[in-house]
């Protein structure tokens, strides 16, 4: 019997979804695509559920913004530089913004586009790559460890897109108590310390 | 790079990596970052907290059809992005601002606002804040002020200082409405600011009090 396959950890299953990614990039590989779609719409839509729950229209919309962005996009990925976890999010968190700005009931002139286009166009830079392993583990475990209270504040910003002014009603929690919860978790997980 | 000596606060950088920030205060982060290199490492951490979020959300299964109209698609599809043409704009113009200004500053409507200070409004945000150019003549002084709601402001070009301190380019400030202040550009150049004001900025002196009705007229 063949030794137990490795393909099994985070790290390596990372890898091969980056190997994707440049099977897209370099031959327009659909197969490689199709794995791709496999790992992240379950996320992603998840991650829209999050916000909207029971919208399971715009939840396949946002999986359809997303990943029509990872198909154009992957030949500016680039594996050295920027997580594709985090490349992923971030392209979600674009499409999210950008569908919300469309169908608002209170209209804005201002295109999000060049606002949160960095990761998606250029990456994060050479300068950022050196801490990203040193805090991709920590962070996981820092919000394992955190206290309930700070973790779920974290996921109403993060995942529900809530204003501080929103979670701070929703909670009923004074809005300083909201932001210091949000700092105190930060701090906690160590990703403002820049070295 | 790296000017910058007063940065958002921390929840407000998270706020912009969670995308929950409104669009108006995220225009002010995002001049900010291009000129500084340690909060962009700092966003790049706060990206990855958002992403350990999303991968600890239970997965919800997506269908064979949306995987298989999403396939048959790829053929098709251009990038509409790359297809922009190269940008005309001055590259002293921070990205994100692009979009309000064809050429460079100096092309834009400027509005006296008094002897020291011009101003152009570029959009307004959903939530109604303003977002507008501040511009203040050399050693030009902003008469003293408070603010009905939140004022950010970003310095883009020059510096100036009030009774806090000096603040030069890429800085980023959050008054608040209890803050009084009295900014004064330093005298060897102009300064050029970004400021996002959620209220009417209201005057203090006394003459200048007298003015207070027709500001807040403008953001009826």
């Amino acid at each position: 019997m063949p030794p137990m396959s490795k393909r099994n950890t985070p790290t390596d299953k990372l890898a091969a979804l980056a190997d994707c990614m440049s099977r897209i990039a370099n031959e327009r590989d659909k197969a490689a695509f199709a794995e791709l779609f496999d790992h992240y719409a379950p996320q992603i839509r998840a991650y829209s559920l999050a916000r909207d729950p029971g919208s399971d229209l715009v939840a396949d919309d946002l999986v359809q913004e997303v990943m029509t962005r990872v198909w154009l996009k992957a030949s500016k990925y680039n594996a050295r530089l920027a997580n594709l976890n985090t490349w992923i999010f971030t392209l979600a968190r674009n499409c999210r913004i950008d569908y919300l700005r469309r169908n608002s009931r209170y209209a804005t002139e201002i295109d999000p586009t060049d606002i949160f286009n960095d990761m998606e166009d250029e990456g994060p830079g050479p300068f950022r790559l050196a801490q990203q392993d040193r805090t991709g583990d920590s962070i996981k475990a820092g919000l394992e460890a955190l206290p309930r209270e700070q973790s779920d504040i974290l996921r109403k910003v993060y995942l529900e897109g809530k204003t501080h002014q929103q979670t701070s009603e929703e909670l009923k929690l004074p809005l300083g108590t909201v932001k210091s919860r949000v700092r105190l978790a930060l701090k906690k997980l160590e990703v403002l310390v820049v070295r | 790079m790296d000017k910058a000596n007063n940065h958002p606060y921390d929840e407000l950088l998270a706020a912009y990596a969670a995308g929950s920030l409104p669009l108006s205060q995220a225009l002010c982060v995002s001049a900010h970052l291009e000129h500084c290199v340690a909060c962009g490492q700092k966003l790049q951490n706060l990206n990855r907290v958002g992403s350990q979020l999303m991968q600890q959300l239970k997965p919800a299964a997506a269908s064979q059809q949306l995987k298989q109209r999403l396939l048959d698609s790829l053929d098709d599809l251009t990038d509409a992005a790359s297809q922009r043409e190269a940008s005309k704009v001055d590259p002293a113009v921070p990205r994100c601002l692009r979009q309000f200004i064809d050429h460079n500053y100096d092309d834009l409507p400027w509005k006296r606002v008094s002897a020291d200070i011009h101003s152009v409004e570029l959009c307004r945000d959903s939530n109604g804040a303003k977002v507008e150019l501040l511009k203040i003549k050399p050693g030009g002084s902003a008469t003293t002020h408070t603010h009905l709601g939140d004022e950010y402001t970003v310095i883009l070009e020059g510096s100036f200082s009030d009774e806090a301190g000096l603040y030069r380019q890429g800085d980023f400030m959050v008054k608040t409405a209890a803050d009084r202040h009295t900014p004064v550009a330093t005298k060897d150049r102009v300064c050029i600011c970004l400021a996002v004001t959620e209220g009417p900025i209201q005057f203090t002196g006394f003459i200048s009090r007298l003015l207070n009705p027709f500001i807040r007229r403008s953001y009826a």
